[in-house]
């Protein structure tokens, strides 16, 4: 599925219509360059799941958790942000398997910093950006 | 009253013994095991690797500085959020451990609300109240208006990066080691600050709220553009200049519509960010110009320590904040109001 947003506003919208599919135990992988908009896809995605959680860049924590409490399966948004990883070692020492449940989606920023990897994404998404507040964003 | 105080939740494990009477407090010990060595090798902080870390350090730590017993000491005092969950585990899982076999009251503190206290640690006067706090770090950019001791309201905090995650995201791009901060604070001086007109976000915006996702994104795409003088010390600089002065304007501008919103008595300057000479010297300028004291704290406790958290424990527990040894938990969103 690919979309075309002229604004913060409308890529929220985008990730709410994402959000609407989603069931808990995905993993979602968010790709697009740094200002892509990758932050504020999630929070659209984590406000459109029903959380009022404030949902900021997670480089400096790495990893932010997110209560959902008014989802009927989600009960968590686990948001990492792979930016600063370079060895596999590291990301071995996260033990995201453990975030691997049937209620917690996760939402990872660059997924792509270690190409590596076998994430086991459910959902791709990859942000593309246009002329100004242009984005591309294509879901797959 | 005397304070143990235990804080692990990034980079540094730290403890600190502290007395407090009445409003005032006075540092007994302070000791940092920072990490920092260990995380310049991965440019980062990653969450697992500074766990194991504390769990290395911190009960070599307390063998050295705290008597066996816990002889001498009144309550106990741990950050528990926000931060990195297994980061902040181990300090909170060793308090409520000591707390429990030593029966000592156990009090939870903020590390937003620990960076504020910093500024009791100085010599001389403390802040007054209601005290303006502007809090800046790697992951804190935020505006607290502080009405009392433990009585906190938040009055705006960025809504994407925070401003020392910038610092670290624009010098990672300039290839300057991590921490990215002091980097590009040494650099700027020798820079033109309006060498390139980078945005101030939300200036125009009558809140406080904070934005540098823009700014990051502003200055890729200028170093994309002159890519071939990437090289070129001067426009390093003038790079490293023209983004300081960006993130300055907009702290310096949120911080002045909200001293005349709310009068404050005091200024309290708080967060990692506050090392940032530039910020510290310009944030004095404008709070003299205002005619509001401004408190900035003791460099060595601007940066994440454990006698902050002493010094927020001690004023807590004069309160009675204490907590259930058995069933603290740590809160990596836990939000200062």
């Amino acid at each position: 599925m690919k979309y075309v947003t002229h604004s913060a506003e409308e890529t929220r919208h985008v990730a709410a219509e994402v959000a609407a599919q989603l069931r808990g135990g995905e993993f979602l992988a968010l790709v697009g360059d740094l200002g892509a908009g990758k932050t504020t896809f999630t929070q659209g995605l984590v406000a459109a799941l029903g959380s009022s959680a404030r949902v900021k860049s997670p480089t400096f924590t790495v990893m932010n958790e997110y209560v959902v409490d008014h989802h009927p399966t989600v009960k968590r948004v686990v948001h990492i942000d792979f930016y600063r990883f370079t060895t596999e070692a590291e990301v071995r020492a996260l033990e995201l398997e453990t975030y691997r449940r049937s209620n917690i989606v996760i939402v990872a920023e660059w997924p792509n910093a270690l190409p590596t990897v076998d994430w086991g994404v459910t959902r791709e998404i990859h942000i593309a950006q246009g002329e100004g507040d242009e984005r591309m964003i294509e879901v797959s | 009253m005397h304070i143990l105080g235990i804080e692990s939740s990034c980079d540094e494990t730290a403890i600190a013994l502290l007395r407090g009477e009445g409003e005032r407090v006075r540092l007994t010990s302070s000791v940092i095991r920072s990490q920092i060595d260990i995380h310049e090798a991965f440019g980062g902080v990653v969450p697992e690797v500074a766990a194991r870390e504390h769990l290395e350090v911190i009960a070599p730590m307390l063998h050295k500085y705290v008597s066996r017993d816990g002889a001498g000491i009144d309550a106990i005092a741990v950050t528990a959020g926000p931060g990195l969950a297994p980061a902040l585990r181990v300090g909170v899982e060793t308090a409520k451990a000591l707390a429990w076999a030593w029966n000592k009251p156990l009090v939870p503190v903020c590390h937003l609300e620990g960076h504020i206290y910093a500024s009791w640690l100085g010599e001389g006067e403390t802040p007054k109240f209601p005290a303006l706090a502007l809090v800046v770090s790697g992951g804190h950019t935020e505006l607290v208006l502080m009405k009392d001791h433990g009585v906190f309201e938040r009055l705006g905090e960025t809504l994407d990066d925070a401003a020392g995650e910038a610092f670290d995201k624009v010098a990672k791009m300039l290839g300057l080691p991590y921490p990215g901060g002091p980097h590009i604070d040494a650099l700027a001086p020798q820079g033109n600050p309006k060498a390139f007109d980078f945005p101030r976000a939300l200036i125009d915006r009558d809140d406080f709220a904070f934005s540098f996702a823009g700014l990051k994104t502003a200055v890729l795409y200028t170093l994309r553009k002159h890519e071939s003088q990437l090289k070129d010390g001067q426009f390093r600089a003038d790079v490293a200049a023209s983004f300081q002065a960006a993130v300055i304007d907009a702290l310096l501008m949120k911080t002045a519509r909200a001293i005349q919103k709310v009068s404050p008595a005091s200024v309290v300057l708080a967060g990692g960010v506050a090392a940032n000479k530039a910020l510290r010297q310009r944030l004095r300028d404008m709070c003299t110009q205002l005619g509001v004291p401004l408190f900035v704290p003791p460099f060595a406790y601007s940066l994440d320590n454990a006698a902050m958290i002493a010094v927020a424990g001690y004023f807590r527990a004069k309160q009675g904040s204490f907590t259930d040894p058995l069933t603290l938990r740590v809160d990596p969103n836990m939000d200062i109001a």
